[in-house]
């Protein structure tokens, strides 16, 4: 087991959060997390921050027609290729 | 019994094209169902209505080529959204918008939550960081968001839109897991400091040199 400073727990705080971290690197910073309320608010912000960005990305409603259009150039790229 | 003597074998190249049309019924059927979900995901990566048009009809075209090839069916929407992914990804390889090797260790080391603490621009909240966030109009986000170089940003965007795994991301990117890792976190550091421009840019600070 590693003991992390807070510069080196830091940059792994978005992999925790997208549970990309497993075996060692996880309890690493889980250990680290236990004793240094600091991290544990610069965690709780690259959640908000995350959850925030998530919120605002565009849903991008469907044009009108477009399903008509992806089958009319399916159509000419099925002819194209024959 | 008639051993079917009057029918007259089609030629090859008749049958053919009928095959490939029943292909196209095949893959439409199977695929257009997802054409909403293709085209969220092609807006969230493209910078305008239009060149997310493109993508989608790119997606698809290519998809139905490389249809008949497809194992597994029923994992249709996750190989659209490879194939969209990838084509983003190829679009700008020729023109790379990289940060500079040279510039990484800064952006590494940067820290909005730090910046906000120290500026401290809202004196009379209670949750400063989340009432500093909650500031930015959509535009200045989905703005911040387009301001990533293409490698950083489509991982982040599969993550946000998909919820994949590293493992399942660095698949579907062709890239080791350690090189998905370092990107999703360079990718909300650049955002972090594209914030904090933005923030300085309308005014949200109190100092002019923060």
């Amino acid at each position: 087991m590693t003991v992390l400073t807070c510069a080196e727990a830091v940059t792994q705080f978005f992999a925790y959060l997208d549970r990309g971290l497993a075996g060692e690197s996880l309890e690493d910073v889980e250990a680290h997390l236990e004793r240094c309320l600091s991290c544990c608010d610069k965690l709780a912000f690259a959640r908000q921050l995350d959850t925030f960005v998530r919120s605002r990305l565009p849903e991008g409603a469907m044009p009108d027609g477009l399903e008509a259009r992806v089958r009319q150039a399916l159509a000419r790229a099925a002819t194209e290729s024959s | 019994m008639q051993n079917g003597s009057d029918a007259v074998p089609a030629p090859l190249g008749v049958e053919l094209p009928l095959e490939r049309d029943e292909v196209r019924r095949r893959f439409e059927a199977l695929a257009l169902p997802h054409l909403a979900h293709v085209h969220r995901l092609a807006v969230r990566l493209a910078g305008t209505a239009q060149d997310a048009e493109d993508l989608v009809q790119e997606t698809y075209i290519k998809g139905l080529a490389a249809f008949p090839g497809l194992r597994n069916p029923e994992r249709i929407r996750p190989w659209l959204s490879r194939i969209l992914s990838r084509l983003v990804l190829d679009r700008h390889r020729m023109s790379p918008r990289e940060v500079a090797v040279g510039a990484l260790t800064e952006l590494d080391r940067f820290s909005l939550y730090d910046l906000v603490w120290d500026e401290d621009p809202l004196p009379y909240s209670d949750n400063l960081h989340r009432d500093f966030l909650a500031q930015f109009p959509d535009d200045d986000v989905r703005s911040a968001l387009l301001a990533l170089p293409e490698a950083y940003r489509v991982p982040l965007v599969l993550l946000y839109t998909e919820d994949l795994s590293y493992h399942e991301l660095a698949g579907t990117l062709g890239c080791p897991v350690g090189t998905i890792m370092s990107r999703l976190h360079r990718a909300r550091k650049i955002l972090e400091r594209e914030l904090w421009a933005c923030a300085k840019r309308r005014g949200f600070l109190r100092s002019d040199d923060a």
